[in-house]
């Protein structure tokens, strides 16, 4: 079967994420089979072979079809180009140059998928096969090195050996806290209860994140291997992973994981005759943002609802049915297998002072290459935004990036040279949380985010504990009034009052960061919520009754392109010479602004 | 479902509910199951979970309320969801939502009449470089706006479920 | 093991909490979600109080905080105070129809503010209504939806076929928000109506039907040995034990 594979001329590897699923890319990999089994190719059928893949990473441009080994990647591609692509550049060996990405700095075609910018600048540890392996195919994680990781600890190391091992490499918790993944495994490990368990937080529920699913979905071995080096290093005999309902295709994955590794000894009885006996069952969660906190998740686990307790005693001495468990998200159980493998101090040389390692972002908004980066920590605001994503389309204004989803909090232009990690997003009154990175322009209300962020929270708090419950509402109610025009400037205080006592008083992660994306905006827009109380306007157009808009004569050409955007008919002008706006009319929707290439509507 | 429509339905139930081991960890599960096969949490389907699993009732319908991957009113053969994630939400998820009030007259949460099509909104589906984003049943549409949707609906419209995706 | 409060030196128990060992001494920690029978649940964070361990100050709940030999406790300092009379002044919002929060409200000197309307609801969500009928082991009611719209409820706010009308839940309530309506021999209750029986001695409508059936069930005392209301059951217990002297 190598020979085989070494026999082959050609991989293609298409993007399968969910992103490009979404544009069609299960269509394109399914035109891709027929045209290489149809009977005329029967040749291009034994030389070549194709490989649906986890996401690629830059979604924007997707769906992609990557050709190795010349690397050609082919960007946007639809079913209707498969043709082509299998007579031109399988069979003459040509390249399909309107497929290629565009560098729009540079002006030119990049073929290949290390010279797109948005990639030469990534280090990628956790997502290190996502993109390159067909995530149901065992062999090709092997061929990736997979399972050599848990060879080595299982058979040539002790389990404090490992722990150790983890400790030293300086590995924080990639789902939110950033707590030392070592330090949780050897408190676990000590404490005398049996049985333990290792439950793999994958209820990714910060808006705007999806690395987790990336991997669950591209990369699920990686996955097991890590719980599997846990449970012999902490002694554990049962997993769990705790996958988001949303994700079912990341569970279909998982799924598939499993069986592969049970039918080879990674995962049952015995594994690798090591004694080791480990079991993971999949547990699908119900559609609640606050299971990503580690107490709620292991209420959920139990058949409660998602209600977190007071962590005065760690899940590690006491979680999952009041035994020693051990948590980490999906990120951290990705890097691992690496860490074990290549060694603490090569974890070590990537990152900064406090946080090692790399980090997985996911670059949304409005950002022109939108998808997920993994750099190392460290790496800045800018470099990421500007050289990795490309900068904010549309000519307009950079304003702001949250980070850390609904925990976090809004950084401004200023902030762009930050470095990213742990500890400095906690001194800009955000977090890294799980890494969600969404950009916003000058059309971006900030008043209005925060009041979206509590709105969102207000939903998706248990609704347990008084400061969290009460103080949400108070909060969103104040925020709404802003947002209408009814604000008073005592109102900036009183949030700031309530946003204390929530941090220092709510019972769990969700509550003590609730008020992150109140007082954030505070911190560094206060301005805009005096615009909106004083000035009574919204300066992003945003906010409908504090909103209103203008065409500058000046600088419209009168190309009519907005005339058809508008849904309510309330843009007037004869073609070639400026149009207006009849304000009685406008909704404030912005569809015009969006459509317009001169920059000419304004808001006033 | 009506009252004799659930008694007509008690033995499928129990068919998908004995299918779990009766312990409350699979509460959850349970619900995921008959959540696909009759698109709601029957009153019935709970109480015989209840009974199965060894919780009282109460518990169980504080968990069916409390997940918002349930739901307790009978959703459409087509169920729209829109994103409203911060990236789908700052890219206008809310003009989708107009958009549907206006083509079908439902809210967020609302069937339609004749039970075709029913609307929620959902946090993030992890397709943020797609934006805005819309789930009719389980397929993804990317980037959608108003034109694409009107398209969309168009599309289920007259028993069309659109599956020849899969 | 040992530990501080306010300066002072106090016992304590392993596996007791802060506030077991502060109600033993007799030191005030306000709570509204407390209750002796159940423990701590931490959802009111009224109790919170300022510990200080291994030379790391933190406030935390008092009544889910295990102490631990040597801890320092503060159960009143300006951090602690601004955080209850906030949490007075949130929960007053939705709950100004409580008396209990009114009088808290004022207590607490809550300044006025802009927190606009009030809700004149008097549930403040504490819970202690649903561990009681949980304790009662009826569990007929739950909380019900979650984040700001949690609230107590029968399922489908219907008539439970679980109530047994004891209204345990109505007497635990420290906001009286559970509406208990006896007319006559009837009850109701949580959208539910029960029919009264009368005490075998004074012969005043005292408990359901359902209730004595249920308590001889789950008792095993026979029906007749639970006819008498509260009061003439003492009585009669007196009678019983004259002669012999209380310990």
């Amino acid at each position: 079967m190598t020979t085989m594979n070494k026999s082959l001329i050609h991989l293609l590897l298409v993007c399968c994420g969910t992103g490009c699923v979404a544009n069609g890319a299960r269509e394109v990999y399914q035109a891709l089979k027929d045209n290489l089994t149809s009977d005329d190719k029967a040749v291009l059928a034994a030389t070549t072979s194709a490989r649906a893949t986890g996401c690629h990473g830059l979604c924007a441009q997707g769906p992609f079809v990557r050709i190795l080994p010349e690397d050609i990647t082919y960007c946007r591609v639809k079913a209707a180009d498969i043709p082509e692509i299998v007579e031109k550049t399988l069979k003459q060996g040509e390249v399909v140059k309107r497929l290629l990405f565009r560098d729009r700095q540079k002006k030119a075609l990049v073929q290949g998928q290390n010279d797109i910018p948005f990639y030469r600048r990534q280090t990628r540890v956790a997502l290190r096969n996502v993109g390159l392996i067909d995530p149901s195919s065992l062999q090709d994680y092997l061929e990736r090195g997979g399972y050599r990781a848990l060879e080595k600890s299982l058979l040539d190391m002790r389990p404090e050996q490992v722990i150790e091992e983890i400790i030293k490499s300086g590995l924080r918790g990639r789902g939110g806290g950033g707590f030392p993944a070592g330090l949780k495994w050897k408190a676990c490990a000590a404490t005398p209860a049996q049985p333990r368990y290792i439950i793999c937080n994958g209820d990714e529920g910060d808006p705007g994140a999806f690395m987790d699913e990336s991997i669950m979905e591209g990369d699920p071995h990686s996955v097991l291997e890590g719980m599997i080096i846990a449970a012999y290093a902490v002694g554990a005999s049962t997993g769990f992973i705790y996958v988001r309902d949303e994700y079912a295709q990341s569970v279909a994955s998982l799924q598939k994981a499993i069986e592969e590794a049970e039918n080879h000894g990674f995962l049952g009885e015995n594994i690798l005759g090591s004694g080791l006996d480990f079991d993971i069952e999949i547990v699908r969660g119900g559609g609640a943002f606050v299971c990503g906190e580690e107490t709620a998740l292991i209420a959920s686990i139990e058949g409660h609802v998602g209600e977190p307790w007071d962590k005065y005693v760690f899940p590690s001495e006491k979680g999952l049915w009041g035994q020693p468990t051990i948590i980490n998200n999906v990120e951290t159980w990705a890097n691992i297998p690496v860490i074990m493998e290549r060694g603490a101090s090569w974890f070590t040389s990537l990152g900064t002072e406090g946080s090692k390692g790399t980090k997985v972002f996911s670059l949304v908004g409005k950002v022109a290459n939108t998808g997920l980066v993994e750099v190392p920590m460290g790496t800045t605001l800018r470099e990421i935004i500007f050289d990795i994503g490309g900068g904010v389309p549309q000519g307009r204004k950079f304003k702001a990036v949250q980070t850390g989803g609904p925990s976090g909090g809004c950084i401004p232009a200023e902030l762009l040279d930050l470095k990213l990690d742990f500890d400095s997003l906690s001194q800009a009154g955000s977090m890294m949380g799980s890494g969600g990175l969404i950009v916003m322009d000058d059309r971006t209300c900030m008043v209005e985010v925060a009041r979206y962020y509590l709105s969102f929270l207000a939903g998706e708090s248990c609704g347990k504990c008084v400061p969290c419950r009460e103080g949400i509402k108070c909060l969103l109610e104040i925020l709404t009034r802003i947002c209408h025009g009814q604000g008073e400037i005592e109102d900036l205080e009183l949030m700031e009052d309530i946003a204390e006592t929530m941090q220092q008083a709510s019972l769990c992660a969700l509550g003590r960061t609730a008020s992150n994306p109140v007082l954030s905006t505070l911190r560094y827009f206060r301005e805009e919520y005096l615009e909106h109380i004083e000035g009574q306007r919204c300066p992003a157009g945003i906010c409908r009754e504090l909103s209103e808009f203008w065409i500058d004569p000046a600088i419209c050409t009168g190309c009519g392109l907005c005339l058809p955007r508008c849904p309510v008919e309330g843009i007037k002008g004869e073609k070639k010479q400026a149009h207006r706006i009849e304000s009685d009319k406008c909704i404030c929707c912005g569809e015009c602004i969006d459509s317009c290439s001169f920059q000419a509507i304004k808001v006033k | 479902m009506s009252e004799q429509e659930c008694e007509e339905n008690i033995e499928g139930f129990r068919r998908i509910i004995y299918g779990f081991p009766g312990e409350k960890r699979y509460i959850i599960a349970i619900m995921h199951e008959l959540s696909r096969c009759y698109r709601y949490l029957p009153r019935a389907a709970l109480e015989l979970t209840a009974e199965y699993v060894g919780v009282p009732f109460s518990q169980v319908y504080s968990m069916a309320t409390f997940y918002r991957a349930f739901s307790l009113q009978p959703r459409g053969r087509v169920n729209f969801k829109v994103c409203d994630g911060t990236t789908c939400h700052i890219k206008g998820s809310n003009i989708l939502l107009d958009e549907i009030y206006k083509n079908l007259g439902i809210g967020p949460g609302e069937t339609t009449a004749d039970r075709e099509f029913s609307l929620e909104t959902v946090n993030c589906i992890g397709a943020c470089a797609i934006a805005p984003a819309l789930l009719v049943n389980e397929r993804v549409y990317p980037r959608v706006n108003a034109a694409a949707l009107k398209e969309i609906i168009k599309e289920y419209r007259g028993g069309g479920d659109n599956d020849h995706h899969e | 093991m040992k530990l501080i409060i306010d300066g002072k030196a106090f016992n304590a128990y392993p596996g007791d909490s802060i506030l077991d060992v502060a109600r033993r001494e007799g030191i005030a920690i306000p709570t509204l979600c407390y209750h002796e029978a159940f423990g701590g649940q931490g959802s009111c964070r009224l109790c919170t109080v300022e510990v200080t361990a291994g030379g790391r100050s933190r406030l935390v709940a008092s009544c889910t905080y295990p102490v631990s030999e040597g801890i320092e406790v503060k159960t009143s300092t300006p951090a602690v105070e601004k955080i209850r009379r906030n949490i007075i002044m949130v929960l007053y919002k939705r709950a100004s129809g409580s008396v209990l929060m009114q009088k808290l409200y004022r207590e607490y000197g809550c300044s006025e503010n802009s927190l606009g309307e009030k809700q004149e609801e008097r549930c403040i969500v504490c819970r202690l209504c649903v561990l009681a009928c949980e304790k009662m082991g009826t569990s007929a009611i739950s909380t019900v939806m979650r984040g700001i719209d949690k609230r107590v409820g029968t399922p489908y706010d219907q008539a439970a076929t679980a109530c047994i009308g004891c209204a345990a839940c109505a007497h635990i309530c420290p906001t009286g928000a559970i509406e208990v309506l006896d007319s006559g021999n009837i009850r109701t209750i949580w959208n539910k109506n029960f029919n009264l029986i009368n005490c075998e001695r004074c012969g005043q409508p005292f408990a359901t039907r359902e209730e004595i059936d249920y308590v001889s069930r789950r008792s095993g005392i026979e029906d007749a040995e639970l006819c008498f209301c509260e009061e003439c059951r003492r009585k009669k217990l007196v009678g019983k034990m004259q002669g012999f002297s209380p310990c």
